[in-house]
This record gives C-alpha cells, structure tokens and sequence, in this order.
C-alpha cells in the first residue's frame, strides 16, 4: 500500500498499510516511543483503504479491514483516520490474537501486581485506569488485558488510551498537552481524543504482574461495593473474551485459575475521586 | 504476488527459506486471505523458520486442530439429531476430510458442516434438525424461495445455543446449473467412516470438490479448493475417476483440475488458454492480502451466476440482490 | 402421553462415554465444566456433578439406578420427586452430549 508503518504494543506487532498519508503520520507521532519495528515480520496486517475507487479522493471513505475483518464494517470519514487505524489494531487482536487469554479489560499495576477493570462500553473502566496510570500506577492498557496462559499473570497492551467525551477534559487537564492527540469530532462513538501511555508504561510493556484484583466498575452511580461470586466473574469475563472459546481447555484453566486467585467486587461510582478513594481501599483490604 | 508466494510455499516449502520479511508478510496475508494458514502451517511444520513467524503459524496449528475437533463435534451433533432416521450422515468437504483422517484434512479451515442427503428425505431432516436446536438463519423469504427452487441445500441452519452452521445439500450443483451430477449414486456409493459418519468414495470426493471449484463458484477460495483436489487425487485410480466423472458429466472439469493442481502444487503441466485465465484469476491477490485484477475476478463472479442459472434468471437474481446493496468483494 | 413418558424416561438407560469426561472446577457458587470434545464450558449446580461422578465408570445407568446411587449418599427426600429430578437433569445432559443414551 502507499504508506505503511509496522507498530509493536506489547506483544503483538502490526503492519499498518493505508491510502493515505495522513493516518499513518497520525499514528508514527504518537506512537514515536514505542520501538522501532520497521522491516520486521508483523503478526498482523491492517488496511485502510478507500470503500471504492472513487473514495481516495472524493469524500475519502475509510474501508477497515485486514487479515481479519468484519464484511459490514461501517466506513469512516478520513478526519477520522487515526481512530480507523487504532480500530483496525483492535479488530486483529479482538478476531486474531491467540497467544493470551484476551479481556476486553483496563489494568494498571503496583508492586508487581494488577488490578484489573472489565465492564461495558461506558462503564469509566479506561478513563479509570487512564487516570489511575497518572496517580503513581504504572498503566498496563485501558482496552485489552493479555491473561498469559502459562503463568496466569496479567500481561499489559498499552495502546493509545481512547477517551471518550467527558472523560476527555478530564484527563486532558492532567496530562501535559504534548501526550494528547487530535480532537476527533462527531465519530460514532462521540468525540474521540487519544492520549499517549506515560514512558514507563511503554518501557515496561512486555512486563506483567500476577492479578491481585478484579473490579466491575460502574460510572455514574451512587457509591457502592458489591461482591462479586466466582462463578458470576466468571461468567462476566468469557463474556468479556473475544478468544476464550477459540484457547479451548487452556483459556478453561487460566480463566478458573483467575477466578480462584483474585477477588472481585463491583463498584458503583459518582466521580472519579470517589472512585480513587474506593479502589485505595479494597486494594488495601484484598490485594 | 503473494499468491504466487503462497503456492510455491505449499509446493515446496523449503522455498521460504529465501523470503525476507517483505516476502513473509505477504505469505501471511495471503495464506489468511484465502483461508490456507492452517494449511500452510501444517506443511512448514519441522522446517526452519524466522523466530517472528514460528508463533503465527503455531497459532494457525492450533486453530486448526480446535477447528476439526469443532467440526467433528458439529457432525456427532448432527448424527445425534438423525438417529432413528433411515438416513445416513454424509459428510462433505472439510469436515469429510478431517473425519476420515485425510491429508487434505490438515490444518484446513472448517466452516460450516455440510451434509448431502438424498432429496426425498429432506423433510424429515429439516424437521429432525429443528427438533434438536438448528434454525434458519435468514428471514428473508425471497432468499429462501430462491434456494428452495433453485439451489442445491435448504437454506443455512445455525444452532440456537452452539451457534454454528448446517448446509443440508441434496445435490451437487444448483438444479438450475447445466451439469447435473447423480447425487443419489454419490449417496448410494458412500464409505462408512466410523461411529455413523460416512464420506463419499475416493473418486465422488473428487469430483464433488471439482464441481464446485470450477462448475460452480467464482474462484473465490479457490486456492484451497484446489489444494484440497491436489490431496485427494493420489487416492484415486485414474482411470476409475475419468469414468466417476463422465458420469457425473464432469470430465472436462476434472481434467481441468488435475492440470491445474499439478501445474500449481505439483510437478507442473502444460495449461491451456482458459487454464492459463483461471490460474490467473486464483492468483489475483498482492502482498497486503489484497484482491487485484478486478476485472478478472468480477468476470469469473458474473460467470459463476451465468454457470448456475438460465440468463433470464440471473437478471432477475443479480437485480434483486444489488437492490440490497450486495457486491462481490 | 404424559402420564407415560417420564415412566418411560426412568427406564432409559444412559452412560458417560470416557471420550465425553470432563474438566471440573468448583467455585465457590457453582462448578464449572469444560467439555473438550465439544469445546464447550458448561455451568451447573448440584445434583450434576454428583450424578456426573457416579457415572465415571461408563456402565449404563438408569436413572432409577443413578437415583440409588446417590441416595446411598445424600438425603434426596421423597423418591418420586428425587426421581423426577435425576431422570430430567439425565435428559438435559444427554442434549447436551455430555452423556449419551447407552
């Protein structure tokens, strides 16, 4: 394709090809700390290419697609291109990655071990963990956590962390402005603002932690601790996994492993410094 | 092309030994586009490979492993819901191929399970089916009048709680295409494979396999179609299989494969012009696992309907599904 | 025919075929398990994984048969409802295909 770059985030790299330019700048500045993988051997390919001949330069109309795909993928306008490449990373992982138990999860980490944040689109889990990473945490992801198969520990995927709406003043006000991305105006998910994990996050991104913990945050609510039966988490959690069906009996033994080993409770929350008081103290209490 | 690439890799696999990482990623990106990782990863399996590539293919190794087992679960499954049914569980393709051990079986990508039975007891596996979880997938009642009268299958079942596919096929090609192979001798000649499953003789297999390749579809996947033929054939006594053919009405095709399979996995043949434009159009894909050559491939996509269906018909098809907003991809 | 059928089911005999043995793992609410043949991870509750467990032999069973075997163990009350029970969770299993009709 005519501009390409191949990333690494964690433990997974991609060849990221596009029609057009500017994605691709979009993505080599932000994601300029992260190493240098030019000429490797990807594990997945991302393509962002125009939906027909005529949308290169009329209306540029993003197509996302790859080695895997979705046929009825909404189009993107190419304002939006960061956020199209962004999405086709995710698509991979999400249909692709088999080397970990994949949860659609934040985790963020201190003295060796996680904390681990699953709940809906919405929930406050990556604006959480986000900010959690700029409070003496070392931020692991806000979108993916990698649970390795072998020795159960939570491994980080620390993309670019995707804020949404309010969550993006939030965090814009504390962070320094050269860690922030473009405003992404009226995508489908709303205003999109990407902000760049902190060095350490990057420098230590092939570096896991044993969970100590797992939350189901709920943002919006009046405060409340609620906890959580094994089997429910459980339950939550395959329904959190893109690839627990596709591990087979290894995904089977490191989910009941993480169940067993690391308490769960959900919490409700008004605002975030609720949330920073209620997760100090079960981190205390539990982990 | 790295179609080409991934042909010569399944040919002779000691030949990735000079690709660079240019030349694996489009290897990658091919053998995913066309559904042959698995494939590919079985055939490299022992051989040496660079350190970032030996994790991609070993995934491949184990998707395909849990693909079969998959598979083989989904036929158990449906054996299950024919029992006490004077119908015999015929298996096709992939799931054919896995369950009776065969090399074409390795590392393929299963899909859906597809079964031929004979065409009088459709009713009664239709209803067999529904009793034990399986329901129609679309609603939409001009796709399943079309498939009722014309096509070759009931119209696709998923399974309420496992989620997975059935094509019943009661013949080989669509009734409306201009072959008509015996799907009742194919039936009637059946081997049992183990615990109720049965397969089609070493030659049906063939032949249904070719019919679908090159009397049926728009090459799309034909690649693996093709890799499955060029496994099959040494099972088959030649002679025997020009015979099975000519009598499905299928000898050209056959032929056809046969060239084509040595020309691309095997020791090489002689093409003829029309080979030369099917192998071109099977290896319309570049290094990013892109389809090229459009216009070959939407020409073999038109002849793919105007093979199945009589002129008039395919007008009316083709509207209807453009009206919808379907294009070839 | 409904009087008949449940009388009919408690005749009917079943058996775990050792390919359809399963991984079990016990939370602290249910227990989980994972059925390799079919890739699938089932969630249950008692009785099921007691019957599961008196049928690791293989030997066909009734459920007239596995209700006694579990009776040697547990108190299950009256024996008409516990027999109901035991011959509906056999046939849920059976759709399943964690056990089969032997």
């Amino acid at each position: 394709m005519r501009h390409e770059l191949t990333l690494r985030i964690g433990p997974a790299t991609f060849r990221v090809g596009s029609a057009w330019r500017a994605p691709i700048d979009a993505l080599a500045r932000l994601y300029a700390a992260y190493p240098d993988q030019r000429g490797a051997i990807a594990d997945f390919t991302v393509r962002l290419q125009p939906t027909s001949l005529a949308r290169r330069w009329v209306r540029p109309s993003i197509f996302i697609t790859g080695d895997h795909g979705l046929a009825d993928a909404a189009p993107m306008s190419l304002a939006h291109g960061l956020l199209a490449a962004e999405m086709g990373m995710n698509l991979q992982m999400a249909l692709g990655w088999r080397r970990h138990l994949l949860l659609h999860a934040s985790s963020v980490e201190k003295d060796g071990r996680a904390l681990v944040m699953t709940g809906e689109s919405g929930s406050g889990k990556s604006t959480l963990a986000a900010l959690l990473g700029e409070r003496g945490w070392r931020l692991m992801g806000d979108e993916f956590a990698l649970l390795d198969l072998d020795s159960g520990a939570i491994l980080p995927f620390p993309r670019l962390v995707s804020l949404k709406n309010r969550a993006i003043d939030v965090v814009a006000g504390a962070v320094a402005a050269d860690r922030m991305g473009p405003l992404l105006r009226a995508t489908a998910k709303g205003d999109i603002r990407h902000m760049v994990p902190r060095a350490d996050a990057v420098a230590r991104m092939t570096e896991g932690a044993a969970p100590a913990l797992l939350l189901f945050p709920r943002f919006g609510h009046q405060a409340e601790v609620r906890p959580v039966g094994q089997g429910e988490a459980f339950m939550r959690l395959t329904q959190a996994s893109t690839n627990y069906v596709a591990l087979g009996e290894p995904g089977f033994a490191a989910l009941t492993r993480f169940v067993t080993g690391a308490p769960a409770r959900a919490i409700d929350f008004p605002s975030g410094e609720a949330a920073f008081d209620m997760v100090d103290r079960l981190w205390d209490e539990l982990a | 092309m790295s179609a080409a690439l991934l042909v010569r890799a399944l040919r002779d696999p000691a030949s990735v030994a000079a690709l660079d990482a240019t030349g694996w990623n489009g290897l990658i990106a091919a053998a995913r586009a066309e559904r042959l990782i698995g494939t590919l990863a079985w055939r490299l399996d022992g051989g040496a490979v660079p350190a970032a590539a030996a994790p991609i293919l070993d995934d491949a190794r184990r998707d395909a492993e849990r693909e079969a087992r998959q598979a083989l679960w989904e036929a158990d499954r449906a054996a299950q819901a024919l029992r006490g049914l004077d119908v015999r569980l015929l298996l096709l393709k992939g799931t054919a191929y896995v369950a009776a051990g065969l090399r074409a079986g390795q590392g393929r990508f299963i899909g859906d399970l597809d079964i031929l039975v004979p065409r009088a007891a459709m009713p009664q596996v239709e209803e067999a089916l529904m009793a034990a979880g399986w329901e129609w997938v679309k609603p939409d009642p001009y796709d399943d009048a079309y498939y009722r009268q014309w096509m070759h299958e009931l119209p696709p079942m998923i399974h309420r709680t496992r989620d997975r596919m059935i094509d019943v096929h009661h013949t080989v090609l669509p009734l409306t295409a201009r072959q008509t192979p015996d799907a009742e001798a194919m039936i009637a000649d059946a081997v049992a494979i183990t615990d109720g499953l049965y397969i089609l003789s070493t030659e049906d297999r063939i032949v249904h396999s070719v019919a679908h390749m090159l009397a049926d579809g728009d090459l799309q996947g034909g690649l693996r179609n093709l890799w499955d033929i060029y496994c099959l054939l040494p099972d088959a006594d030649p002679r025997t299989l020009d015979a099975r053919a000519d009598r499905h009405g299928l000898l050209r095709h056959v032929s056809q494969a046969r060239r084509l399979a040595a020309a691309l996995y095997g020791d090489g043949e002689r093409l003829t012009v029309w080979d030369r434009l099917v192998r071109a159009r099977l290896l319309a894909r570049d290094g990013w696992g892109r389809e090229t050559r459009k216009l070959l491939v939407f020409a073999f996509y038109l002849r793919s309907h105007w093979l199945r269906m009589p002129p008039q018909m395919l007008v009316r098809h083709l509207w209807t599904k453009w009206r919808k907003g379907h294009r070839p991809q | 025919m409904q009087q008949e059928g449940p009388a009919m089911d408690r005749m009917k005999r079943y058996r775990l075929d050792r390919r359809d043995s399963c991984r079990v793992c016990p939370l602290d609410d249910l227990v989980l398990l994972y059925h390799p043949r079919s890739g699938q991870t089932h969630m249950v509750i008692s009785p099921v994984p007691e019957m599961l467990e008196r049928m690791v032999d293989g030997a066909p069973v009734t459920a007239s048969d596995l209700h006694d075997r579990l009776a040697r163990d547990y108190d299950l009350g009256p024996r008409d409802v516990a027999l109901a029970q035991v011959a509906a969770q056999l046939e849920a299993l059976e759709a399943l295909g964690l056990v089969c009709a032997a």
